[in-house]
């Protein structure tokens, strides 16, 4: 039944000092549709691709606000993203009544990355089976993390998870250093140009399977800075953003995969 | 005979009568503090142009007697705000810790002298207005619990949009802010000489620091003169966005006591 | 590894015939995957710095830290399972605190480690949870001088604490090190993790030990952590890392007491320094070459 005799739970070190079920968990989490996230001097933006399970059914929603500064997109198993996402709402909660403040992104990050490494320590329990991006502005400016199964949190500047992320992960590599000056508007479009190169052959951006989420800080005209709050947009108010990549398509794709090529790597494709 | 053990040693009821239980067991609600014991008598603050000036002598009374002359009652947070503690000594020396438990949390998260931070190595600490939500919360749950911390608080420093920041917090949660603030005996005698000198927000803020200072030391000086419970050795904290400037050793100079020969119980009765 | 495959291997706390815990010698093969660490304890204080292996282009650089502060003048850095080694500094951090709470008083850095070194080897002796992938090196200096209680009155009592002999000195620079087992030792100079045996050579070069105490000061100890990162790092097999380094003088030093990074220009012109001595010690390998050939 088993691959051998050290997967079966998350309390048994193989030989090699690895926990398998941590890394199967890892594995949900390339099954759940690709989502992409980039952080800027000034904003923080993710990006999504939504899945439905039949043509006649709804799109499963991947972007979540966690606050007004915070938000999520998850790749994994949507009910386990739930409950972090509950926990981050109440601590973001929390922590405004009793500070008055928005809770500084990477202590929220450290608390479900202290949550989910419990998971993998415990007999009877299991890992999360859900990878997120978390995108938030706080005092220090704007942020982005990626969180495993594992309970690793780590931040990025950019970062892409879910299936086929690689494409999308090679995309962001070779635009890493134009990204901290961006603005708002053209964050957005690298996000999109991201998750294109992990769409999969004769699949498009549509305003019915793409969200796009934003948050970042906004300078008035006397100096003083406020949090854009964090805000998912579908359907129509995404229209305008897919028409604006639509025209680079060919030339992004090919190119990125010319790139690929010519590195020998980052060709590996997600199960 | 009553031989039950409970009966050994008891007056006999038959002789003497049935025992007035009711010294056994003391009727009425289980009660915590009641009343100080250990007191600091005002705390007074000042805001002016570039931050906030706090006062409180170093005296700790019981009752009437000058029982330590030495107490320190404001308390640096951060090195970005004041706190001024007025009430219970004992109360105050919990919160002391308390602070230093919340501060020590603080430093977890920031490092002031992180190689990476383009931020102000201040951004993301907690400021006087998040520290001082935080007391309010504090005490009101205490005052809820029926266990109040007996004290009044002023809380000194800047709040997010970096603006001077002044508030008081008592035993029962209640909050209060204002360009200037007093407990104490200090409400009566001390404010309506700091509000002849700044009764708004826009008065103070053309206050310059030494005429802050000032004030605050004539403030002093009347309440040494008034407050039978007060002490001619006192601190002065000053908050800036430098930082605080805590001197803990003022002596009141240039005082006279000739008014007094006229007032009767003064000095050695002769009559 | 003989015993692989007869079972005794499957579950924590199982001793097999011949008296080993299988699991808690695989969690150690989980420490000797991670990245570096090292702690070098010197004369005036305490250094510790980590060599992160630089796992994808897009981490954000200089962001994520790996070497904690626990108490104001208390540091842990550890190798292995990251997750794992949150757990156990948040852990440190409650076991600091209580003993604040309870003691009035900072912990002192054997405590710490005494703590920490019991809670790791709980996790050895139950089957329902798994021993610790990580070692985790402890670094702290404790106070040398008559440390206040937490909120004592004015001046406290001018006796201080009882029970010291005068003249003789307390406190000062500690180094320790915990292991999956929960076993723990004082260090003069500790590493872990991957290129824990080249760092261990290097480290047995210094003068750290000796009965006269170590000689080398905090600033050299900077730079002799940032060197042998340097040289205990594999470049054939891994691709860029990170150096974070940190800190702890005493009261009257560079970080007055307390658990520091080491600040950018000391940290940058020990790495220079690092990159240095690599290059000559290459051209010396040459040299030597070239001398046999000949």
């Amino acid at each position: 039944m088993f691959r051998n005799n050290y997967d079966n739970d998350s309390v048994t070190f193989s030989p090699q000092g690895r926990i398998f079920q941590v890394e199967y968990a890892a594995e949900a989490v390339k099954q759940g549709s690709v989502v992409v996230g980039i952080a800027s001097k000034t904003h923080a933006v993710l990006v999504a691709i939504k899945r439905n399970a039949e043509e006649l059914s709804s799109y499963q929603k991947k972007l979540f606000p966690i606050d007004e500064h915070v938000g999520i997109a998850i790749a994994g198993l949507t009910s386990d993203a739930r409950v972090l996402s509950n926990f981050m709402k109440q601590q973001c909660l929390g922590h405004r009544l009793t500070y008055g403040r928005n809770m500084p992104v990477r202590t929220l990050v450290d608390m479900i990355g202290s949550k989910a490494q419990i998971n993998t320590q415990h007999y009877g329990k299991r890992p999360y089976g859900v990878g997120l991006l978390v995108a938030g502005v706080d005092e220090t400016g704007p942020h982005l993390f990626e969180f495993q199964p594992s309970g690793m949190t780590e931040e990025m500047v950019a970062f892409a998870i879910g299936a086929r992320s690689q494409m999308a992960r090679t995309y962001l590599e070779k635009n890493l250093e134009s990204f901290a000056a961006c603005g708002r508007e053209e964050l957005i479009r690298h996000g999109l140009r991201a998750l294109k190169e992990s769409l999969v052959q004769d699949r498009e951006l549509t305003v019915d399977n793409t969200s796009v989420g934003v948050t970042g800080t906004a300078t008035a005209k006397d100096g003083s800075t406020s949090v854009e709050p964090f805000q998912v947009f579908d359907q129509q108010d995404v229209a305008a953003w897919i028409e604006s990549v639509a025209d680079d398509k060919e030339a992004g794709a090919g190119e990125g995969e010319a790139a690929a090529a010519a590195e020998g790597e980052g060709m590996e494709v997600d199960p | 005979m009553d031989h039950r053990p409970q009966a050994w040693g008891r007056p006999r009821d038959d002789v003497y009568g049935a025992y007035d239980a009711s010294y056994l067991h003391t009727n009425g609600p289980k009660t915590a503090t009641q009343s100080p014991i250990v007191t600091g008598t005002s705390v007074i603050a000042l805001k002016f142009k570039d931050g906030v000036v706090m006062a409180a002598d170093n005296l700790a009374s019981y009752g009437s007697l000058a029982r330590f002359t030495d107490v320190k009652r404001l308390r640096p947070f951060l090195s970005t705000s004041v706190v001024g503690f007025g009430g219970d000594v004992s109360d105050m020396q919990f919160l002391d810790r308390h602070l230093t438990e919340l501060a020590i949390d603080e430093a977890y998260e920031h490092d002031n002298t992180s190689s990476s931070s383009e931020t102000p190595a201040t951004a993301g600490q907690l400021n006087a207005a998040n520290l001082h939500k935080y007391l309010s919360k504090l005490m009101y749950r205490r005052r809820n619990s029926f266990d109040p911390l007996w004290n009044q608080i002023l809380v000194a420093g800047f709040d997010s949009s970096s603006t001077p920041f002044l508030a008081s917090v008592d035993l029962r949660g209640t909050t209060f802010t204002s360009p200037s603030l007093a407990s104490g005996f200090g409400a009566m005698l001390a404010q309506p000489i700091m509000r002849r000198h700044a009764a708004t927000e826009e008065d103070a803020a053309k206050l310059t620091r030494d005429e802050a200072v000032a004030i605050v030391r004539e403030c002093m000086k009347v309440l040494f003169y008034r407050d039978a419970r007060s002490l001619d050795k006192y601190s002065i904290a000053v908050v800036t966005r430098d930082g605080v400037e805590l001197s803990e050793e003022e002596q009141l100079e240039k005082q006279s006591w000739a008014f007094a020969e006229r007032i009767r119980g003064y000095g050695t009765q002769t009559v | 590894m003989t015993s692989i495959g007869t079972g005794y291997d499957l579950a924590n706390s199982i001793f097999s015939p011949d008296g080993r815990n299988f699991q808690v010698e695989y969690a150690v093969k989980a420490v000797e995957n991670g990245g570096t660490s090292i702690g070098i304890r010197c004369k005036d204080g305490v250094v510790l710095a980590v060599e992160k292996v630089v796992t994808s282009k897009l981490l954000k650089a200089g962001a994520n830290k790996r070497i904690a502060t626990i108490d104001r003048h208390l540091g842990i850095v550890y190798s292995g399972m990251i997750p794992d080694g949150r757990h156990f500094i948040d852990r440190a951090r409650d076991e600091a605190r209580a003993w604040r709470d309870t003691f009035k008083t900072p912990i002192p850095t054997a405590d710490l480690a005494s703590r920490m070194g019991g809670y790791m080897q709980a996790y050895t002796l139950y089957q329902s949870v798994r021993p610790f992938g990580i070692t985790a090196i402890i670094g702290g200096f404790d106070s040398t001088s008559e440390a206040p209680v937490d909120g004592e009155v004015g001046a406290g009592p001018s006796c201080g604490a009882g029970g010291k002999v005068p003249g003789k000195t307390y406190g000062g620079p500690f180094l320790y090190m915990v292991e999956p087992s929960g076993l723990y030792w004082g260090y003069y100079g500790a590493a872990t993790g991957k290129g824990r045996q080249a760092a261990k050579a290097e480290l047995e070069k210094l003068d750290l030990g000796g009965p006269a105490g170590p000689s080398l000061t905090l600033e050299q100890a900077v730079k002799e952590a940032a060197r042998i990162i340097y040289v205990s790092h594999d470049d054939s097999k891994d691709k860029e890392f990170e150096l974070e380094m940190t800190w702890i003088s005493g009261a009257d030093g560079p970080t007055k007491g307390l658990h520091r990074e080491v600040p950018k220009e000391l940290r940058e012109e020990a790495e220079r320094l690092a990159k240095k001595a690599l290059e000559d010690d290459e051209d010396d390998e040459d040299e030597e070459e070239e001398k046999m050939e000949e």
